[in-house]
């Protein structure tokens, strides 16, 4: 048995729980080959044209590796946390790829609780019955893989002179073609990186609460949370926001840290089909230089008739 | 306390009716319009979907008028819905208004008597005793009700009706009647008049018009300004149109989940299709579009803001239905630009492909 599984979309933070799991059941996985122009390519062309790019490019990665698999991994991601949800498209992916790419293999639709053990224990029965109905191979699956999930760690820590953080999704942070290697022209030009996993658990929690309500999304909950601790903390000195054209999520969470941060340098950048990278360097380049400028040269010193302190009015 | 509410299709009248039945003070802002998208398009982020920037518009055209403190209803997601309080909250606050939100969330997210708290916030404004109350938001529910039914018959007789025009004119009339009367029980009196009258349609059922099932994002589709009056369109074009989608609807199904009974029927027509609740109403959406082909609709209409989010999803499941169920689907996405032209053009070409589709020799295998 191949057991397909997509590089897109979650696969950057949770592939060695699938991929440990399904190798435990003796099964043979087949990846797709990391993003690139051609995959971009095919997932343009069979996916919704409304979707976000990320969601374009899962469809590339699965249809490119659908005829050499006998079971696809579409994991349905519903909630990560209690009460917390992705995001609608997550909800209905294996939908959106069944009815979008024609003559797909067999694919996983159960629902993925991730919150406890036993809810994930329940999706490895219905996905892994296709390949074993024992029960203790499953289990004992299902233990390798938790363990070596455990053990598996994102995020970029790289504190410098100059800090930014790199906020977004995962799996827009992590993959390299989608956000044109951001990550390394950073460090190219001597910028330090945080990204959202090593900001204090605590005071990123303590942010959160003050919201008027409590945060149904988790990427909701992570970014912004993250953002506004590490910008309390003055652990930053500025916020690249990397987002994906039309993401529902973004458009809420980005200005939420809008209005919490007031006048701190914050850079949205938006991807989506286009690959010209001389925009996004132009942009990267101006907001570093900014940054400089801000962090090495100023001396804060109010300009001539205005308040030494910023938000009052000028004398 | 003067109360405002954004606006939604016909709800202000129900709105209207409670209001006044409680005894409350309220806004009803201006219906929508260019200024209240321009205003809401101005100050809300870029990407946030439609309705969002309209209830800015609305909100800032109700403070204008003296309002104080908004009503809105609220949900736990996945959609963008439920967060719209929040992010309208902080850009209200950032543009110096003080005013006051009161959400009448899900029970899941603030618990039973945080909700009682925040009803109670409202009804303590009221000077009626408790059975009044009660009884005003009964009078309210069926208002909405009767007019729900009203629209609904209108829009489906209009491809029936003998005389052309004149659903759409006795639904213009009574809605124009209803908002200028003050009393709340004349108001239900009228409405049940009105209803009789739309029942009383002269109709010929043996004509044989285009039916078209209108489905969607809620808002969109009920809300006529961000549709572009669609349905007046279709109306004038003598199309019956169904709705399933309507205030009405929204309430009942919104009690019954709580109990798990809603929509029974909508859901299980969409099992095959989208088998688990995705946030909004795509599953709804997809429900309608089986519903429709099984009742031999000839062909359904979507319509969504740009960038809903189960409504992509449903969007990607559409074509295999058509394809499945031979039922043609036109998607409309709109947004702020939506320029009319263009708009119209798609909808009378799909109109016209629909009846030329009848006649085709393949049309009914």
């Amino acid at each position: 048995m191949r057991v397909g599984i997509p590089k897109g979309l979650l696969y950057c933070k949770y592939h060695p729980f699938f991929e440990t799991f399904f190798r435990g059941l003796g099964a043979e996985i087949v990846n797709s080959e990391d993003t690139s122009k051609n995959i971009l390519n095919m997932g343009v062309k069979v996916c919704v044209d409304e979707a976000c790019l990320p969601v374009k490019i899962y469809h590339g990665h699965a249809a490119s590796i659908k005829d050499r698999c006998d079971l696809l991994v579409v994991p349905r991601i519903m909630q990560v946390h209690r009460n917390e949800y992705i995001c609608p498209k997550f909800c209905g992916l294996p939908e959106m790829i069944v009815h979008s790419i024609p003559g797909m293999p067999p694919v996983t639709s159960a629902p993925l609780y991730m919150h406890s053990k036993k809810s994930l224990f329940q999706w490895c029965v219905s996905s892994g019955s296709a390949i074993t109905r024992s029960r203790s191979r499953i289990r004992h699956a299902f233990e390798l893989a938790l363990k070596a999930q455990n053990s598996h760690k994102t995020g970029i820590m790289d504190q410098k002179d100059i800090t930014v953080m790199l906020a977004g999704h995962p799996y827009i942070v992590y993959d390299a073609f989608l956000n044109m290697d951001i990550v390394n022209k950073l460090k190219a030009k001597g910028i330090g990186i945080l990204t959202e996993e090593f900001a204090p658990c605590a005071a990123s929690e303590s942010q959160v609460k003050k919201l008027l309500k409590k945060p149904f999304w988790t990427f909701q909950r992570n970014l912004f949370g993250a953002s506004a601790a590490l910008y309390e903390q003055k652990k930053i000195h500025g916020i690249i926001y990397l987002s994906s054209f039309a993401c529902g999520i973004d458009s809420v969470v980005i200005d939420l840290i809008r209005f919490h941060t007031g006048d701190f340098p914050m850079l949205v950048i938006k991807f989506d089909e286009h690959t010209g990278e001389a925009g996004v360097d132009t942009r990267l380049e101006a907001f570093t230089d900014m940054l400089e400028r801000r962090v090495l040269n100023e001396d804060n010193r109010p300009t001539y008739g205005q308040c030494l302190y910023s938000r009052q009015n000028p004398v | 306390m003067k109360i405002t509410v954004p606006h939604m299709g016909n709800v202000y009248i129900a709105v209207k009716i409670l209001f006044d039945g409680l005894g409350i003070d309220y806004v009803i802002p201006p219906l929508n319009n260019k200024e209240a998208l321009y205003l809401g398009s101005k100050y809300s982020p870029d990407e946030i979907c439609l309705p969002f920037k309209l209830m800015i518009g609305n909100y800032i055209a109700g403070i204008k008028n003296g309002a104080d403190t908004i009503l809105l209803v609220g949900s736990c997601g996945p959609c963008r819905f439920g967060e719209y309080p929040e992010l309208q909250h902080k850009i209200l606050e950032h543009l110096k208004y003080n005013v006051e939100f009161i959400v009448i969330d899900a029970v899941k997210s603030i618990g039973l008597r945080e909700l009682f708290n925040r009803i109670r916030i409202v009804g303590s404004e009221s000077r009626k005793t408790l059975p009044g109350k009660i009884n005003s938001v009964i009078r309210a529910y069926n208002a909405m009700c009767i007019l729900d039914d009203i629209e609904s018959q209108a829009h489906f007789k209009a491809g029936y009706e003998k005389e052309r025009g004149e659903c759409k004119k006795i639904l213009n009339f009574c809605k124009e009647e209803v908002l200028s009367c003050d009393n709340p029980d004349k108001a239900l009196k009228l409405l049940k008049d009105y209803q009789d009258r739309i029942r009383n349609v002269a109709v010929d059922y043996s004509k044989k018009p285009v039916k078209v099932a209108i489905i969607g994002e809620i808002y969109s589709v009920i809300e006529p300004f961000t549709n572009l009056f669609i349905e007046d369109i279709l109306m004038d074009m003598a199309v019956s149109t169904r709705r399933n989608l309507t205030p009405s609807w929204w309430l009942k199904d919104m009690l019954l989940k709580i109990i798990r009974l809603n929509s029974r029927e909508l859901l299980k027509a969409s099992d095959e299709f989208l088998p688990l609740c995705i946030g909004g109403h795509a599953r709804e959406c997809v429900g309608e579009a089986v519903l429709a082909s099984r009742e031999g609709f000839d062909g359904a209409i979507q319509i969504f803001p740009m960038g809903c989010m189960p409504e992509i999803v449903s969007k990607a499941i559409l074509p295999t239905i058509s394809r499945e169920k031979k039922l043609p689907v036109l998607s409309l996405i709109v947004d702020e630009m939506t320029g009319e032209a263009g708009y119209m053009t798609r909808i009378e070409a799909f109109i016209d492909l629909l009846e030329r589709r009848r006649e085709h020799v393949f049309a009914w295998n």
